[in-house]
């Protein structure tokens, strides 16, 4: 097995955006591609996440049409979908050919433009990524799955309202200072516990904000890796787990278990524990997520999760930062460029150059989850000394 | 006197007896195809809720309205994600009874 490194990098603001589809992907693929020391006849293969062009853009085929526009001919490329964790996929494809030594060089895209839908059409294409016949029948939203979650989670554990909103509080005030966020202004609990509900008890301060955006990455092998870049980011782990495909397949609401499971994966290709990880993207889709995820990402014992962000333990100066790049809730969710946008974020704290820097970053974690919990990626990632 | 909530619709594996509350086309457990009837009493649970206000297009001017996970039957218990009529205040652990199943959606009340 080959290790693998990424070489490159190159992303697009998340937020309100004037380009298509296409372009958000040459966009962020080009821009990778000029952050290093790659040419074009370097590269074997681009694989694109993405979840609902289709359906909101009529628009298709999209790893072959970002590749031909960026110059890159004839090579094999392939979109992965998975939902919220569409561009995760693509990153852990990416690796495995590399891993494998299938490829050598491999460019990894996400891309989704959300915001020219309207609401309802918006709202059904998310729900897309629900089981139609069970969850999807009835109604429920991808803020309904949460809003069960967190009700069951709040019976289980005693977590309070204020507790929650802590996290839409973390993550807001982190995106003040991150030039890529949609949203860039603080929010106070009482904003959060305040404003309108959207599917109960989540509010609308608990909810990600729609967004346009792509992201890229170059993948390497470690052998040709440093001839591309002086600073190459290892990825030390990968895992990819499928998890329960409607909310009543679910013994315990409170685990998503393709966390979980990606993340055993990961950490044990590592050769990590949790407690060393020095800093965290993961999928704060909604408030409530975040808080399971930091426990199925074995970061606290269950039913800890939620007191732990009051308390600031999350917070860029606490012992385990999560989201310093203000994470979806201020990033924004371009669904299928939200995976590669984490992995972005975690890239600059391990080089040391983010605007939140988490002092002495050296083992970074992206984790990336989609539908229902149904399919997630989690990525651990060394910094360049660690090559 | 209350009268006892119309029987769940349960199906079951022919094969291996595992029990579904929503229909299967292959046994998760066997891989079997075939199924039968296996009527569970339609008295419930509520497992967890929460109240859609912003609906997709399907449902648009439905809302607000309430979607549960239940578990229905007693002792054989199935777990299904369904519609609770008209009690905003159900939550976990709130007893429920099965109403009716319409266009594939399984509708609970408070008991
Ligand atoms: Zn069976």
């Amino acid at each position: 097995m080959k290790d693998v490194c990424i070489v490159g990098m190159g992303t697009t603001e998340f937020g309100v955006l004037d380009e298509g589809i296409k372009e958000l992907g040459i966009t962020a693929v080009a821009r990778a591609l000029r952050s290093c020391d790659v040419d074009r006849e370097d590269v074997d293969a681009l694989y694109l996440g993405n979840f609902v062009a289709g359906m909101l853009e009529g628009q298709e085929t999209l790893a072959p049409l970002v590749a031909d526009s960026v110059g890159l001919v004839g090579v094999p490329t392939m979109k992965t979908e998975g939902a919220c964790a569409s561009s995760g996929i693509a990153f852990r494809q990416a690796y495995q050919a590399i891993r494998t030594g299938v490829h050598d060089v491999v460019v990894v895209a996400g891309v989704e433009r959300m915001t020219n839908a309207e609401t309802p059409e918006f709202t059904r294409a998310l729900g897309s990524a629900a089981d139609h016949d069970t969850d999807g029948a009835t109604g429920l939203t991808f803020p309904g799955f949460y809003g069960l979650v967190l009700n069951r989670y709040m019976h289980e554990y005693g977590a309070t309202r204020e507790q929650v909103a802590a996290v839409s509080v973390k993550n807001r005030r982190n995106g003040v200072s991150n030039p890529r966020a949609r949203f860039r202004s603080p929010v106070t609990v009482e904003d959060v516990v305040d404003s309108r509900l959207v599917a109960d008890p989540l509010r609308l301060y608990d909810c990600c904000p729609a967004a346009d955006g792509g992201a890229a990455v170059v993948l390497a092998s470690a052998d040709v890796a440093q001839s591309f870049t002086n600073a190459p980011i290892p990825v030390l782990g990968s895992g990819h787990a499928t998890g329960r495909s409607a909310a009543y397949r679910y013994d315990d609401l409170t685990t998503l278990e393709a966390t979980s499971l990606a993340a055993e994966e990961a950490y044990g290709e590592a050769g990590i524990s949790p407690s060393e990880v020095d800093v965290v993207e993961l999928h704060d889709c909604f408030s409530a997520a975040e808080i399971g995820d930091s426990e199925d990402l074995g970061f606290f014992e269950k039913g800890e999760g939620a007191a732990a962000v009051a308390e600031g333990r999350t917070a860029v100066d606490g012992e385990l930062p999560i989201n310093p790049s203000g994470g979806l809730l201020a990033k924004g969710h371009p669904v299928g460029a939200t995976g590669i946008g984490q992995v972005y974020e975690v890239c600059l704290q391990l080089l040391g150059e983010h605007e939140n820097q988490v002092e002495g970053a050296e083992v970074g974690v992206a984790h990336n989850l989609g539908g229902s919990g149904a399919v997630s990626t989690v990525t651990v990632l060394g910094g360049p000394s660690h090559v | 006197m209350s009268e006892s909530p119309p029987s769940f619709p349960a199906q079951r594996c022919a094969d291996c007896g595992l029990r579904y509350g929503h229909g299967a086309h292959v046994c998760r457990q066997c891989g079997s195809e075939a199924f039968e009837d296996a009527p569970l009493s339609g008295e419930g649970t509520v497992y967890a809720r929460t109240t859609i206000r912003i609906p997709g297009s399907d449902q648009q001017g439905e809302e607000p309205f309430e979607v549960a996970v239940v578990d229905v039957g007693g002792a054989e218990s199935v777990r299904v994600t369904a519609r609770i009529e008209e009690n905003p205040g159900l939550g976990p652990d709130d007893p429920v009874e099965f109403v009716e199943r319409r266009n594939g959606v399984f509708y609970f009340r408070a008991v």
